[in-house]
């Protein structure tokens, strides 16, 4: 792992691995390692720090065990090795952690209304019928799906789909949001309505996300923190923080030498992991591509 | 093709072969010589036509068809509710319990490949010639169609609905009638047209094998009269039954999945 100035023009290392979770930390893998039962590992030794109230980005060649590390922190997997610990304020009748697939898991015989509020059907009592009416209206006005409430998910488009499972994802309130390449299968101008619609989303809520992607812009667009993982098994190749003006809007900021000037690095860094994964080596040359 | 144009078709394809099954036996050359153009055997659109009348209304002294009907209405209604919802509770059992699904899957399969229409027999014995015979058969087919589609449904929960309902916290009951319940209901309700028709099928065929009061009584009864009208007449009352049902269970499918987009 590389050491260096806290800007995105260069990579930071994460938090030692010995250090407990203090107050800023919601959550801490320490030398994570997760192998499937045929012995194939995933990732390994992987440790990162999730600080509370920023946004993580994580990306890397295929394969790397992304999706494996959010398995991992949403409790669905447990590692085979290593710690993973977790520092949640909220009691026992809120919920920790929410997490978005990337695929499709809105319930069709259920209005977008009553999708979007799934989690109260799980735990009625947690929430007034009039409290979880409002902050329906209010989350799907916050996306402009205000006037979709009533409708069925199969009357919906892709990306109002997507937004919709987001809203459900975002509905409890959690802690810890867990974005698993939500938006990936949305054309690219709606990708980016619904990026400045997310950015908003989670600056009013105030939650910790970790999201996966593919895609650097998206990474670049909603994050504080882009975490480049190795070629699997997946460990923490680089950490950047992006410094970039959050308040504009995201078509502007795109067009920004800063931000391209992120984009160009953060692609340096990957495609180097992406050569050493394809072809064992960083550096490739045209003589290489089939 | 226009949809007039495909109903013209439909109408023109009828009129034809109720206009040479009407005339082609007249031509006594024809008859004499070819079995199934001889009237005796297959009527005639006409006479068809009158006898159908007759059991439509008891004119001249015939019985009236309506209580052979709701009889075999009856028996399949019943027997196909009794099926579904048999199949969807045991599909849903199976599709959300590996152990149950190992062990009784086995017989499941094994029983569903005995030809039921065997096991009247047996239902005679154990139930008498009645209206719980028709049921009982009714049942033995539609259970194993609505059971198959329904453990189709609880498997095929896609995977990620349920890591999403684990992470949100739902209790394993909370799974089983807040999701899997639901497709398995889904599917269900697909396979009802499917349901009906088959139930039908092994109700007339119960009749007709044990006599029990039905339409397959009333076909039987013709048959061993060598009365071709009565049994044609017969025929066609079944056959716009069964299309009437289907139609209804059709519709009835449309309105409850009304939110599926791909049935």
């Amino acid at each position: 792992m590389e050491r260096s100035s806290p800007r995105c023009e260069g990579a930071v290392a994460v938090a030692p691995a010995d250090a407990r979770p203090g107050s800023d930390a919601v959550v801490e893998l320490t030398d994570v390692t997760y192998a499937y039962s045929n012995g194939f590992e995933a990732i390994k030794d992987l440790s990162l720090t999730i600080a509370r109230g920023t946004v993580t980005s994580i990306v890397g060649p295929s394969g790397c065990g992304k999706t494996t590390v959010l398995k991992l922190i949403s409790g669905l997997d447990r590692p085979s090795a290593g710690r993973i610990e977790t520092d949640f304020v909220a009691g026992d009748t809120a919920q920790p952690v929410s997490m978005v697939f990337q695929q499709d898991t809105l319930l069709p015989w259920l209005r977008v209304k009553d999708n979007v509020a799934l989690y109260y059907r799980f735990h009625p009592k947690r929430l007034p019928k009039a409290e979880l009416k409002e902050r329906v209206t209010e989350l799907l006005a916050m996306v402009g799906l205000e006037k979709f409430a009533e409708a069925y998910p199969a009357q919906l488009s892709g990306g109002m789909r997507r937004r919709v499972a987001f809203l459900a994802g975002v509905a409890p309130q959690p802690e810890l949001l867990l974005l698993d390449e939500p938006f990936s299968a949305v054309d690219e101008p709606t990708r980016i309505q619904i990026h400045q619609q997310v950015k908003e989303t989670i600056a009013r809520l105030g939650m910790t996300v970790v999201l996966v992607t593919h895609d650097l812009a998206e990474a670049i667009s909603l994050s504080d923190n882009v975490v480049i993982l190795t070629a699997g098994p997946g460990r923490v190749a680089h950490v950047h923080p992006i410094e970039l003006d959050r308040t504009r809007p995201l078509l502007q900021l795109r067009e920004t030498p800063e931000y391209l000037q992120c984009y160009g690095q953060l692609w340096s860094r990957l495609s180097h992991q992406i050569n050493l994964a394809t072809f064992g080596r960083a550096e490739v040359g045209t003589a290489d591509l089939p | 093709m226009s949809k007039r144009l495909v109903i013209a078709w439909r109408l023109a394809i009828l009129v034809a072969v109720v206009l040479l099954w009407e005339f082609l036996p007249q031509i006594d050359w024809l008859s004499a010589r070819v079995t199934f153009l001889d009237p005796f055997f297959i009527s005639s659109p006409s006479g068809i036509a009158e006898r159908m009348w007759q059991l439509a209304s008891g004119a001249d002294g015939s019985v009236m068809i309506w209580p052979y009907v709701l009889r075999t209405l009856g028996a399949t209604l019943v027997g196909t509710a009794i099926g579904v919802l048999l199949g969807m509770l045991m599909g849903l059992l199976l599709s959300s319990s590996k152990p149950f699904a190992d062990v009784l899957g086995f017989y499941i399969n094994a029983l569903n490949s005995v030809p039921r229409i065997a096991l009247i027999p047996v239902i005679i014995l154990l139930a008498g010639v009645n209206f719980t015979t028709s049921v009982v058969s009714g049942v033995l087919v539609v259970f194993f169609l609505a059971f198959f589609n329904a453990y189709e449904g609880g498997t095929r929960v896609p995977a990620a609905v349920l890591h999403n309902a684990t992470i949100m916290g739902a209790s394993r009951r909370k799974i089983l009638t807040e999701i899997r319940f639901r497709y398995v209901m889904l599917w269900t309700f697909a396979a009802i047209p499917n349901a009906i028709a088959f139930g039908l099928l092994m109700v007339v065929a119960s009749e007709l094998l044990s006599g029990a009061p039905g339409i397959g009584q009333l076909m039987l009864l013709a048959t061993s009269n060598l009365d071709a009208s009565l049994t044609f007449a017969v025929v066609v009352f079944l056959s716009v039954i069964g299309t009437g049902m289907l139609a209804i269970a059709e519709r009835a499918k449309g309105r409850i999945l009304h939110w599926a987009d791909d049935l």
